[in-house]
């Protein structure tokens, strides 16, 4: 199967979207878990998660042994609007 | 009462064009996507072309009465829906303005020379290209993704270039019935633009800072 590119904006949703529907147990997602779920390099996601938690997206929480994210109420909100504006875009053939 | 049509049906274009446009510049300040951005910008000079050819309409025979602009509002209204139809093709990414097969250059060479007199009908040949490369490409698309929404855009983008067309082809029938099918036809284009738009949920739509 041919590799698609992915833009920064789907990257976000997929981060999100594993926060909200496939967190391990209820002390959230580890940054491990989150880049084999995003497929991208720990360089990137720390840069993406800082800038997420940053916005009220994620919510961080302190584990035993390391930072874990959960998603928050506006992050919902958020992925609810991304997948509007997604299927927006590609219903012109294109990509957020 | 076929000026009041053209007047009423150039608003309709602005109000549907504008709607889509406010759609795409919420998503584009709420993700920061520059292909939103592109599209918000395509649809606002869309709307905004529609809109001067409508309102020149209006103000030439409420107010001024000279009679003499229609050209010159119509050159401008649709040299900036141009610009729109532009930002909808580049969005796809042209690879290349003209194909390089020589027949192809046959059939859209003459697209350009043969109204060479008209400034108007220029624009209107390079809106008509513009169009077609878009339909084509989300049809492609839609050959992807088999969405049902990507053929209602395809099909708007089609009724726009057969629009286009039709105005551009007026030219050998001046002052008929032609002119105001194309608008119809570029009205019903939007509308079908509009139809997958009006599907997507609007709530929770409310966000600050882009990330």
């Amino acid at each position: 199967m041919a590799a698609t590119y992915r833009t920064h904006m789907s990257i976000i949703g997929d981060i999100l979207t594993t926060t909200r529907d496939e967190v391990p147990d209820e002390t959230g997602a580890s940054v491990t878990y989150l880049i084999r779920k995003a497929n991208i390099s720990y360089g990137r996601i720390s840069k993406i998660l800082e800038t997420l938690v940053q916005q009220g997206l994620l919510e961080q929480t302190s584990s035993y042994r390391a930072c874990k994210y959960k998603i928050s109420s506006r992050g919902r909100e958020f992925l609810q609007a991304y997948r509007g504006f997604r299927e927006f875009a590609e219903t012109f053939g294109l990509r957020i | 009462m076929e000026f009041a049509l053209e007047i009423i049906l150039n608003l309709v274009g602005f109000g549907v064009g504008l709607l889509i446009g406010i759609f795409a510049h919420i998503g584009f300040k709420n993700t920061g996507s520059p292909t939103l951005f592109r599209l918000t910008i395509a649809f606002l000079s869309i709307s905004i072309g529609f809109g001067v050819v409508g309102l020149g309409y209006m103000s030439d025979s409420f107010f001024i009465h000279s009679g003499k602009i229609e050209t010159e509002i119509q050159t401008l209204g649709i040299g900036i829906q141009t610009v729109g139809y532009f930002f909808i093709a580049f969005s796809h990414g042209i690879k290349s303005f003209f194909p390089k097969s020589r027949y192809l250059k046959s059939i859209v060479v003459p697209l350009f020379i043969i109204p060479g007199n008209s400034i108007e009908h220029i624009i209107r040949s390079i809106s008509f290209i513009l169009l077609v490369y878009g339909t084509i490409e989300t049809i492609m698309s839609y050959m992807e993704n088999r969405k049902t929404s990507t053929i209602f855009v395809a099909s708007g983008l089609g009724l726009l270039a057969l629009g286009e067309f039709l105005g551009w082809y007026s030219v050998v029938f001046p002052k008929s019935v032609l002119y105001v099918i194309s608008i119809s036809t570029k009205i019903v284009g939007l509308g079908a633009l509009f139809v997958p738009i009006s599907k997507v949920p609007l709530r929770g739509m409310k966000f600050g800072g882009n990330i």
